[in-house]
Protein backbone atom coordinates (compact mmCIF):
# COMPACT_ATOMS: atom_id res chain seq x y z
CA UNK A 1 0.00 0.00 0.00
CA UNK A 2 2.83 2.49 0.91
CA UNK A 3 5.74 0.60 -0.80
CA UNK A 4 4.96 2.27 -3.99
CA UNK A 5 4.63 6.10 -3.03
CA UNK A 6 6.95 8.60 -4.29
CA UNK A 7 9.44 11.04 -2.37
CA UNK A 8 6.96 13.69 -2.51
CA UNK A 9 4.22 12.41 -0.93
CA UNK A 10 6.55 10.88 1.85
CA UNK A 11 8.03 14.45 2.80
CA UNK A 12 3.91 15.75 2.34
CA UNK A 13 3.20 12.95 5.08
CA UNK A 14 5.66 14.13 7.57
CA UNK A 15 5.23 17.58 7.33
CA UNK A 16 1.17 17.09 8.34
CA UNK A 17 2.30 14.87 11.22
CA UNK A 18 4.43 17.59 11.95
CA UNK A 19 1.90 20.02 11.97
CA UNK A 20 -0.18 18.02 13.82
CA UNK A 21 2.94 18.05 16.58
CA UNK A 22 3.00 21.50 16.38
CA UNK A 23 -0.56 21.99 16.89
CA UNK A 24 -0.71 20.40 19.61
CA UNK A 25 2.49 22.03 21.19
CA UNK A 26 0.63 25.48 20.17
CA UNK A 27 -2.21 24.47 22.48
CA UNK A 28 -0.17 23.57 25.39
CA UNK A 29 1.99 26.50 25.31
CA UNK A 30 -0.98 29.14 24.23
CA UNK A 31 -4.17 28.27 25.75
CA UNK A 32 -4.89 29.67 29.41
CA UNK A 33 -7.41 26.84 30.38
CA UNK A 34 -5.70 23.46 32.01
CA UNK A 35 -8.28 21.42 30.00
CA UNK A 36 -7.65 22.54 26.66
CA UNK A 37 -3.59 22.17 27.61
CA UNK A 38 -4.01 18.88 28.40
CA UNK A 39 -5.91 17.87 24.85
CA UNK A 40 -2.83 19.27 23.39
CA UNK A 41 -0.38 17.08 25.23
CA UNK A 42 -2.85 14.40 23.55
CA UNK A 43 -2.86 15.79 20.36
CA UNK A 44 1.53 15.29 20.54
CA UNK A 45 1.04 11.71 21.68
CA UNK A 46 -1.08 11.53 18.66
CA UNK A 47 1.14 12.92 16.16
CA UNK A 48 4.15 10.92 17.56
CA UNK A 49 2.19 7.45 16.89
CA UNK A 50 1.41 8.46 13.70
CA UNK A 51 4.90 8.71 12.86
CA UNK A 52 6.08 5.83 13.94
CA UNK A 53 3.05 3.80 12.43
CA UNK A 54 3.18 5.49 9.13
CA UNK A 55 7.22 5.36 8.77
CA UNK A 56 7.34 1.45 10.04
CA UNK A 57 4.54 1.20 7.17
CA UNK A 58 6.61 1.91 3.93
CA UNK A 59 8.45 -0.99 3.97
CA UNK A 60 5.77 -3.26 3.36
CA UNK A 61 2.25 -3.96 2.55
CA UNK A 62 0.37 -6.47 4.16
CA UNK A 63 -0.66 -6.30 7.76
CA UNK A 64 2.28 -7.85 10.37
CA UNK A 65 0.26 -11.14 10.37
CA UNK A 66 1.51 -14.16 8.88
CA UNK A 67 -0.87 -16.42 7.29
CA UNK A 68 -1.04 -18.00 4.10
CA UNK A 69 -0.49 -14.98 1.44
CA UNK A 70 3.06 -14.60 0.27
CA UNK A 71 3.99 -10.87 0.62
CA UNK A 72 6.16 -8.57 2.61
CA UNK A 73 4.46 -7.27 6.09
CA UNK A 74 4.79 -3.96 7.61
CA UNK A 75 7.49 -3.66 10.13
CA UNK A 76 5.63 -4.76 13.56
CA UNK A 77 8.54 -3.64 16.08
CA UNK A 78 7.17 0.14 15.51
CA UNK A 79 3.57 -0.95 16.16
CA UNK A 80 4.74 -2.73 19.20
CA UNK A 81 6.24 0.48 20.94
CA UNK A 82 3.45 2.20 19.73
CA UNK A 83 1.33 0.17 21.63
CA UNK A 84 3.34 0.92 24.76
CA UNK A 85 3.41 4.65 23.82
CA UNK A 86 -0.80 4.40 23.87
CA UNK A 87 -1.15 3.16 27.14
CA UNK A 88 1.24 5.28 28.65
CA UNK A 89 -0.25 8.36 26.99
CA UNK A 90 -3.84 7.04 28.50
CA UNK A 91 -1.99 6.87 31.89
CA UNK A 92 -0.53 10.28 31.32
CA UNK A 93 -3.44 11.98 30.29
CA UNK A 94 -5.98 10.10 33.46
CA UNK A 95 -3.06 11.94 35.73
CA UNK A 96 -3.14 15.19 34.50
CA UNK A 97 -6.98 15.60 34.26
CA UNK A 98 -6.92 14.33 37.36
CA UNK A 99 -4.49 17.35 38.95
CA UNK A 100 -6.77 19.61 36.98
CA UNK A 101 -9.58 17.92 38.96
CA UNK A 102 -7.86 18.95 42.24
CA UNK A 103 -7.15 22.44 41.06
CA UNK A 104 -10.42 23.04 39.74
CA UNK A 105 -11.66 22.10 43.49
CA UNK A 106 -8.76 24.07 45.12
CA UNK A 107 -9.13 27.47 43.27
CA UNK A 108 -12.38 26.97 41.10
CA UNK A 109 -10.96 27.59 38.39
CA UNK A 110 -9.44 25.84 35.53
CA UNK A 111 -7.68 29.31 34.02
CA UNK A 112 -3.83 29.12 34.74
CA UNK A 113 -3.50 33.19 35.22
CA UNK A 114 -6.53 32.87 37.68
CA UNK A 115 -4.87 30.09 39.68
CA UNK A 116 -1.28 31.59 39.43
CA UNK A 117 -3.14 34.83 41.07
CA UNK A 118 -4.52 33.10 43.45
CA UNK A 119 -1.29 31.74 44.68
CA UNK A 120 0.58 34.39 44.68
CA UNK A 121 -2.47 35.84 46.85
CA UNK A 122 -2.51 33.30 49.32
CA UNK A 123 1.89 33.08 49.06
CA UNK B 1 0.76 48.46 28.19
CA UNK B 2 -2.72 48.09 26.66
CA UNK B 3 -4.38 44.79 26.94
CA UNK B 4 -4.29 44.73 22.55
CA UNK B 5 -0.92 45.09 22.34
CA UNK B 6 -0.54 42.34 25.44
CA UNK B 7 -2.70 40.06 23.19
CA UNK B 8 0.12 40.46 20.40
CA UNK B 9 2.82 40.21 22.50
CA UNK B 10 1.75 37.07 23.53
CA UNK B 11 0.71 35.38 20.50
CA UNK B 12 4.20 36.37 19.03
CA UNK B 13 5.80 34.70 21.82
CA UNK B 14 3.73 31.37 21.04
CA UNK B 15 4.52 31.62 17.57
CA UNK B 16 8.54 32.08 18.22
CA UNK B 17 7.89 28.94 20.40
CA UNK B 18 6.20 27.03 17.82
CA UNK B 19 8.99 27.96 15.29
CA UNK B 20 11.56 26.98 17.73
CA UNK B 21 10.16 23.41 18.28
CA UNK B 22 9.58 23.26 14.73
CA UNK B 23 13.13 24.39 13.90
CA UNK B 24 14.37 21.15 16.32
CA UNK B 25 12.05 18.84 15.17
CA UNK B 26 12.48 19.43 10.66
CA UNK B 27 15.60 17.45 10.57
CA UNK B 28 14.10 14.43 12.39
CA UNK B 29 11.09 14.11 10.16
CA UNK B 30 12.49 15.32 6.98
CA UNK B 31 15.94 12.87 7.23
CA UNK B 32 15.95 10.44 4.57
CA UNK B 33 17.21 7.33 6.72
CA UNK B 34 16.25 4.28 4.80
CA UNK B 35 13.89 2.22 6.94
CA UNK B 36 15.97 -0.61 8.28
CA UNK B 37 14.71 -4.20 6.87
CA UNK B 38 16.83 -6.60 9.37
CA UNK B 39 13.96 -6.63 12.28
CA UNK B 40 10.87 -6.79 9.66
CA UNK B 41 12.52 -9.52 7.78
CA UNK B 42 13.57 -11.79 10.92
CA UNK B 43 10.15 -11.55 12.13
CA UNK B 44 8.72 -12.77 9.53
CA UNK B 45 10.80 -15.61 9.04
CA UNK B 46 11.07 -16.54 12.34
CA UNK B 47 8.45 -14.88 14.70
CA UNK B 48 5.79 -17.60 13.98
CA UNK B 49 7.93 -20.70 14.71
CA UNK B 50 9.35 -18.99 17.88
CA UNK B 51 6.39 -17.62 19.58
CA UNK B 52 3.63 -18.94 17.84
CA UNK B 53 1.94 -16.13 17.66
CA UNK B 54 0.83 -15.14 13.68
CA UNK B 55 0.33 -11.77 14.84
CA UNK B 56 3.91 -10.63 14.76
CA UNK B 57 2.70 -7.67 17.32
CA UNK B 58 1.80 -9.95 20.28
CA UNK B 59 4.80 -11.86 19.67
CA UNK B 60 6.86 -9.06 20.34
CA UNK B 61 4.64 -7.63 23.08
CA UNK B 62 4.56 -10.83 24.72
CA UNK B 63 7.30 -12.63 23.76
CA UNK B 64 10.18 -10.66 22.64
CA UNK B 65 9.31 -8.02 24.94
CA UNK B 66 7.10 -9.09 27.69
CA UNK B 67 9.59 -7.68 30.49
CA UNK B 68 8.51 -4.75 29.02
CA UNK B 69 5.17 -5.43 29.13
CA UNK B 70 5.09 -6.28 32.79
CA UNK B 71 6.64 -2.47 33.18
CA UNK B 72 3.76 -0.90 30.76
CA UNK B 73 1.19 -2.80 33.17
CA UNK B 74 2.78 -1.72 36.34
CA UNK B 75 2.65 1.91 34.91
CA UNK B 76 -0.43 1.33 34.32
CA UNK B 77 -1.41 0.19 38.10
CA UNK B 78 0.48 3.61 39.30
CA UNK B 79 -1.34 5.67 37.00
CA UNK B 80 -4.49 4.53 37.87
CA UNK B 81 -3.44 4.42 41.97
CA UNK B 82 -2.03 7.88 41.14
CA UNK B 83 -5.35 8.98 39.70
CA UNK B 84 -7.77 7.46 42.39
CA UNK B 85 -5.46 8.96 45.22
CA UNK B 86 -5.49 12.62 43.42
CA UNK B 87 -9.49 12.23 42.79
CA UNK B 88 -10.87 10.71 45.69
CA UNK B 89 -8.93 11.79 48.70
CA UNK B 90 -5.75 13.80 48.08
CA UNK B 91 -3.66 11.57 48.92
CA UNK B 92 -5.42 9.58 52.20
CA UNK B 93 -6.40 7.04 49.45
CA UNK B 94 -4.19 4.21 51.14
CA UNK B 95 -4.95 4.77 54.43
CA UNK B 96 -8.79 4.66 54.22
CA UNK B 97 -8.71 1.19 51.96
CA UNK B 98 -9.25 3.27 48.85
CA UNK B 99 -12.71 4.98 50.33
CA UNK B 100 -14.65 3.08 48.91
CA UNK B 101 -17.92 2.73 49.84
CA UNK B 102 -18.49 -0.54 52.15
CA UNK B 103 -21.19 -2.90 50.63
CA UNK B 104 -24.04 0.07 50.97
CA UNK B 105 -25.84 -0.72 48.01
CA UNK B 106 -28.65 1.37 48.69
CA UNK B 107 -26.50 4.67 49.04
CA UNK B 108 -28.35 7.52 46.86
CA UNK B 109 -24.56 8.65 45.91
CA UNK B 110 -23.67 5.73 44.29
CA UNK B 111 -26.41 7.03 41.46
CA UNK B 112 -24.94 8.95 38.93
CA UNK B 113 -25.87 12.32 39.34
CA UNK B 114 -29.31 13.17 38.14
CA UNK B 115 -27.98 15.64 35.31
CA UNK B 116 -25.99 12.77 34.02
CA UNK B 117 -28.70 10.17 33.87
CA UNK B 118 -31.53 9.96 30.45
CA UNK B 119 -33.57 7.26 29.70
CA UNK B 120 -32.09 7.31 26.08
CA UNK B 121 -28.76 6.85 27.56
CA UNK B 122 -29.85 4.04 30.04
CA UNK B 123 -31.59 2.18 27.75
CA UNK B 124 -29.02 2.69 24.78
CA UNK B 125 -25.98 1.84 27.35
CA UNK B 126 -27.50 -1.09 29.31
CA UNK B 127 -28.20 -2.84 26.12
CA UNK B 128 -24.89 -2.26 24.47
CA UNK B 129 -22.50 -3.08 27.18
CA UNK B 130 -22.99 -6.90 27.20
CA UNK B 131 -22.58 -6.97 23.42
CA UNK B 132 -19.26 -5.01 23.77
CA UNK B 133 -17.81 -6.74 26.62
CA UNK B 134 -18.51 -9.84 24.36
CA UNK B 135 -16.69 -8.12 21.56
CA UNK B 136 -13.58 -6.85 23.88
CA UNK B 137 -13.07 -11.02 25.27
CA UNK B 138 -12.95 -11.54 21.50
CA UNK B 139 -10.53 -9.06 20.84
CA UNK B 140 -8.50 -10.33 24.30
CA UNK B 141 -8.77 -13.82 23.44
CA UNK B 142 -7.76 -14.07 19.49
CA UNK B 143 -4.79 -11.39 19.67
CA UNK B 144 -2.57 -13.73 18.80
CA UNK B 145 -4.27 -14.40 15.42
CA UNK B 146 -6.09 -11.83 14.75
CA UNK B 147 -5.43 -7.60 15.03
CA UNK B 148 -6.05 -6.85 18.78
CA UNK B 149 -4.68 -8.31 22.14
CA UNK B 150 -4.79 -8.02 25.91
CA UNK B 151 -4.36 -4.16 25.76
CA UNK B 152 -6.69 -3.32 22.77
CA UNK B 153 -9.47 -6.11 24.20
CA UNK B 154 -8.85 -4.65 27.82
CA UNK B 155 -10.07 -1.02 26.73
CA UNK B 156 -12.84 -2.56 24.97
CA UNK B 157 -13.74 -4.33 28.15
CA UNK B 158 -13.04 -1.37 30.06
CA UNK B 159 -15.70 0.60 28.05
CA UNK B 160 -18.32 -1.89 27.97
CA UNK B 161 -18.17 -2.17 31.83
CA UNK B 162 -18.54 2.08 31.78
CA UNK B 163 -21.67 1.49 29.37
CA UNK B 164 -22.68 -1.27 32.17
CA UNK B 165 -22.23 1.38 34.78
CA UNK B 166 -23.73 4.49 33.14
CA UNK B 167 -27.31 2.15 31.97
CA UNK B 168 -27.67 0.93 35.35
CA UNK B 169 -31.08 1.86 37.21
CA UNK B 170 -30.33 -0.39 39.76
CA UNK B 171 -27.24 0.22 41.46
CA UNK B 172 -27.16 -3.12 43.41
CA UNK B 173 -28.12 -5.42 40.27
CA UNK B 174 -24.53 -4.56 38.93
CA UNK B 175 -21.94 -6.11 40.56
CA UNK B 176 -19.65 -6.10 37.49
CA UNK B 177 -19.71 -2.80 37.87
CA UNK B 178 -18.74 -1.99 41.66
CA UNK B 179 -15.57 -0.18 42.43
CA UNK B 180 -14.29 -3.14 44.86
CA UNK B 181 -15.02 -5.88 42.75
CA UNK B 182 -12.82 -4.08 39.91
CA UNK B 183 -10.16 -3.45 42.37
CA UNK B 184 -10.42 -7.12 43.09
CA UNK B 185 -10.09 -8.35 39.54
CA UNK B 186 -7.30 -5.92 38.89
CA UNK B 187 -4.89 -7.14 42.13
CA UNK B 188 -5.60 -10.16 41.48
CA UNK B 189 -4.90 -10.06 37.37
CA UNK B 190 -1.39 -8.47 38.55
CA UNK B 191 -0.91 -10.98 40.77
CA UNK B 192 -1.51 -13.90 38.29
CA UNK B 193 0.62 -11.96 35.78
CA UNK B 194 3.70 -12.36 38.12
CA UNK B 195 3.23 -15.59 38.78
CA UNK B 196 2.96 -16.76 35.18
CA UNK B 197 5.64 -14.66 34.34
CA UNK B 198 7.77 -16.61 37.48
CA UNK B 199 6.49 -19.86 36.26
CA UNK B 200 9.24 -20.57 33.60
CA UNK B 201 11.86 -19.95 36.09
CA UNK B 202 10.44 -23.72 37.59
CA UNK B 203 10.83 -25.57 34.21
CA UNK B 204 14.00 -23.67 33.77
CA UNK B 205 13.41 -21.52 31.36
CA UNK B 206 13.91 -18.29 32.90
CA UNK B 207 11.54 -15.23 34.12
CA UNK B 208 8.97 -14.81 31.30
CA UNK B 209 10.29 -17.92 29.90
CA UNK B 210 7.59 -20.05 28.35
CA UNK B 211 7.15 -22.82 30.79
CA UNK B 212 5.33 -24.99 28.53
CA UNK B 213 8.17 -25.43 26.36
CA UNK B 214 8.87 -28.95 26.27
CA UNK B 215 5.51 -30.20 27.13
CA UNK B 216 4.57 -30.75 23.50
CA UNK B 217 2.31 -28.24 23.43
CA UNK B 218 2.51 -25.18 20.95
CA UNK B 219 3.90 -22.44 22.34
CA UNK B 220 1.22 -19.98 21.79
CA UNK B 221 -0.64 -21.31 24.54
CA UNK B 222 1.62 -19.09 27.03
CA UNK B 223 0.53 -15.63 24.78
CA UNK B 224 -2.90 -16.90 25.10
CA UNK B 225 -2.74 -17.11 28.96
CA UNK B 226 -0.53 -13.83 28.65
CA UNK B 227 -3.09 -12.10 26.76
CA UNK B 228 -6.33 -13.21 28.89
CA UNK B 229 -4.84 -11.77 32.14
CA UNK B 230 -3.32 -8.54 30.87
CA UNK B 231 -6.79 -8.30 29.34
CA UNK B 232 -8.57 -8.44 32.30
CA UNK B 233 -6.29 -6.15 34.16
CA UNK B 234 -6.67 -3.24 31.90
CA UNK B 235 -9.93 -3.65 31.57
CA UNK B 236 -10.38 -3.90 35.03
CA UNK B 237 -8.13 -1.03 35.78
CA UNK B 238 -9.58 1.26 33.24
CA UNK B 239 -12.82 0.78 34.20
CA UNK B 240 -12.45 1.23 37.63
CA UNK B 241 -10.92 4.64 36.67
CA UNK B 242 -13.68 5.74 34.92
CA UNK B 243 -16.31 4.62 37.20
CA UNK B 244 -14.33 6.86 39.70
CA UNK B 245 -13.90 10.02 37.80
CA UNK B 246 -17.55 9.50 36.84
CA UNK B 247 -17.75 9.92 40.68
CA UNK B 248 -19.38 6.90 41.34
CA UNK B 249 -16.20 5.77 43.46
CA UNK B 250 -16.50 7.89 46.39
Amino acid sequence: MHSHVGQGEVVLERILILLLFLIGFAGIVGMRNIIKKIFGLTIINSAVVLLFIVEGSRIGNSAPIIDAEIGLVVDPVPQALMLTAIVIGVCVTALALALAFRLYKAYGSFDIDEIHRQVHRES
Amino acid sequence: MSGRARRILFLAQIALCVLLVAAVLIPVFLSSMPWPLSARDYLQANGLAESGASNLVSAIYLGYRAFDTLGETIVLLVAISGTIAIIAHGGAVLAQGYGLPSGTASEPARHLPPKTRTELLEVVTGKLGPVVLVFGVYVMMYGHLSPGGGFQGGVVIASGIVFLALGSRVDASNSLTSPENLVRIESAAFALLLLAASSGIISGSGFFGNPLAGAGLTPVAFIITLNAIIGLKVGAGLGFMCIAMLGRGK
